[in-house]
């Protein structure tokens, strides 16, 4: 359904601006929402777990801000850098999880609290500026353009996707994730350590915005601190338009993607009717209540 | 009288604001230390104090009957702004007086508060994320209404906001003071059991008569009041309009609530959101002047404001792992509760 209303906002877009239907247009659509898409594969499984992480986000700037700091310009330090993000990711993840399963809060209000301190962090190391380059083989290797529209980021897509569907899918942990969203005493008494899947979930999430953010570096070729912030909240909205729901237990990586191609066409829609600022706000929210309203109405009271 | 006051005190500790009662008296402790007692309860210390936070002491307060309620709003942050904004719109370009405008913005700050209500309680959205897309939603009105910083209040107005009455008293802790009042009044009323009931357990409220949509919305009015009173507090202390201001105090101002000792529904009270507000505003003034002192203390020692932003940070992060803590005390005291509950019972049963 994601994909009908984004292929009909694009339409109307079009129509509205037919200059605005170039290859230019849709390779910079693509690239977005390949990034977001990116970003929202680890929010995907946290929420299909039941639980929510805002440190998207923070770790997506803090990674792009590794990046750019370690390379400097120069190439040969991808391996290096993809591993030292991995490794931050899995500590920030690992600390999520630790956090959500020992304070007894909503893990919203824990990842936040999480990405503020990774957010600081990320501060004090550049002191508000942005430092060092990407090196120009890694950016090629995410802005080239294949056949004149495909960008060549798809090829990490062709990596990344199967991974996150073989974890979600095929992987007794996505077998026991869907089971613990569902239903978490039930998961624990068939004998799931639910603990151990949660922090689990919280690792991977943490690792994929990494990867997230390295790919956005690459994307932007420089980074400074709060660059990718607003992906924590935007990745949230492409999961839920994807159909997945907040009580856990429903929904899928394919539904996600959709949802990151309709945010993508929405704001490309928005940037190409030359709407200001606070209107495209406005916008935004209202468009994100509508979502709400359609997919994650809580039941009532009386019954 | 030793035995009563020993039992005052196990009463106390058994209240949902004993966490935040001690982790305040920790910090203030700290300050004291790091700040020197006579320097920390002058008048003019004190005076700063309550007039630079006052926004934030009455967004906390605000908080607190939709947290006791079982919702949330953390747009409440950005609404201050708006109320601002509107105050200062009406006041410059109507050309009113300067009270017209605060009751412009007080009645902004209402009619979104019922919005929100509508959103979270009507249509029975998650709180957390309806009100954050809330967020984008008054920061385009504000924008809409305020395109950039500008406005100035008469000088009357803020000099009379950072006077000292009598030359002890901030006028600025007038405002949580008519508050607390207000409210402790409040919770002797129908409403201030109704609240709890409908916090604690909606279902239950409803099957006891209790209509829970019509208590949420009384919530929503209140805490639509205190925004309007905190956004008031703001222009009165910044003097001027500013349409993208004080964003984060929707989250400082729960994460404030919550170390306090106020939990999502039917646990808390006034007191813990005031004690919480004072333990992360404290803690912020400490790690300025314990910062100061080092530079002062170790020569060639320079920090800049990076750092103690991820100091102060820190401390909130660590200020909710406490909170194990904290929720480990009220579980034992409603484990107590129960237990005393059951024994006379007992003692009636036979």
């Amino acid at each position: 359904m994601a994909v009908i209303i984004s292929l009909m906002l694009f339409a109307i877009t079009v129509a509205f601006n037919p200059p605005s239907f170039n290859a230019n247009t849709l390779n910079a659509v693509l690239q977005l929402m390949l990034l977001l898409s990116f970003a929202a594969a680890g929010q995907t499984m946290v929420l299909i777990g039941g639980g929510l992480d805002f440190s998207v986000g923070a770790l997506m700037s803090s990674a792009a801000i590794l990046t750019t700091y370690l390379m400097n310009g120069q190439d040969g330090k991808f391996w290096l850098v993809f591993g030292l993000a991995m490794l931050m990711g899995a500590a920030v993840g690992f600390l999520n999880g630790f956090c959500c399963i020992k304070i007894d809060l909503p893990p919203m209000i824990v990842t936040m609290a999480i990405s503020n301190v990774v957010t600081r962090v990320g501060y004090v190391l550049t002191q508000g500026s942005p430092s060092g380059w990407v090196g120009p083989s890694f950016r090629q290797s995410i802005v080239a353009k294949i056949a004149g529209v495909l960008p060549s980021l798809t090829l990490y897509a062709l990596i990344v996707f199967p991974l996150v569907f073989f974890l979600l899918n095929r992987s007794r942990f996505g077998k026991q994730l869907y089971l613990m969203g569902n239903n978490p005493t039930a998961a624990s008494l068939a004998g799931i350590k639910v603990n151990k899947v949660r922090v689990l979930m919280y690792i991977f999430s943490g690792m994929l915005s990494c990867f997230a953010g390295m790919i956005g570096a690459g994307y932007m070729s420089t980074a400074r601190a709060q660059i990718f912030d607003e992906y924590a909240f935007t990745s949230l909205v492409a999961v839920i338009v994807g159909g997945t729901a907040f009580t856990g237990g429903i929904g899928s990586y394919t539904g996600s993607i959709a949802g990151a191609l309709l945010i993508t066409v929405l704001s490309n829609g928005l940037t190409v009717l030359q709407l200001s600022q606070p209107v495209r706000n406005i916008v935004q929210g209202v468009v994100m209540i509508l979502l709400l309203i359609l997919y994650n109405r809580a039941r009532p009271v009386r019954q | 009288m030793i035995e009563g006051v020993r039992r005052a005190f196990e009463r106390f500790r058994r209240t949902p604001a004993f966490m935040g009662f001690s982790l305040f008296i920790f910090v203030v402790i700290l300050n004291i230390i790091v700040q020197k007692p006579g320097q920390f309860f002058s008048p003019r210390n004190m005076n700063s104090l309550f007039s630079k936070n006052v926004p934030l002491l009455l967004t906390t307060m605000a908080m607190t009957p939709l947290l006791i309620s079982g919702t949330l709003d953390i747009a409440v942050g950005i609404q201050l702004a708006m109320v601002n904004v509107v105050s200062v719109m009406v006041f410059q370009q109507w050309g009113t007086s300067l009270y017209v405008g605060f009751l412009m913005g007080m009645l902004a700050s209402l009619a979104i508060s019922a919005f929100c209500w509508f959103l979270v309680s009507v249509l029975r959205l998650p709180a957390m994320l309806a009100s954050y897309a809330l967020i984008y939603i008054v920061r385009g009105i504000n924008v809409l209404v305020m395109p950039s910083p500008q406005g100035r209040i008469p000088d009357a107005f803020y000099k009379m906001y950072d006077m000292l009455l009598g030359g002890v008293f901030p006028f600025s802790a007038l405002f949580p003071l008519v508050v607390l009042i207000a409210w402790y009044y409040l919770m002797r009323t129908r409403f201030g059991r109704n609240i709890y009931a409908v916090g604690g357990n909606p279902r239950n409220a409803f099957a006891a008569g209790i209509n829970p949509v019509w208590v949420q919305f009384q919530a929503f009015m209140i805490k639509g009041i205190l925004t309007g009173l905190g956004g008031i507090a703001l222009t009165l202390m910044t003097a001027s309009g500013n349409p993208l201001q004080a964003e984060a105090y929707g989250l400082r101002s729960l994460s404030a609530a919550i170390i306090g000792g106020l939990g999502f529904g039917g646990w808390g009270s006034m007191a813990c959101a005031v004690f919480g507000t004072g333990f992360l505003v404290l803690i912020q003034n400490t790690v300025y002047y314990f910062f100061s002192f080092l530079t002062k203390a170790i020569p060639g020692f320079t920090v800049t404001s990076y750092w103690q932003n991820l100091v102060s940070d820190v401390i909130i992060f660590l200020g909710l792992l406490m909170t194990i803590v904290t929720a480990k005390g009220q579980r034992e005291a409603l484990r107590q509760g129960f237990v005393r509950q059951f024994k006379r019972r007992e003692r009636l049963g036979d």
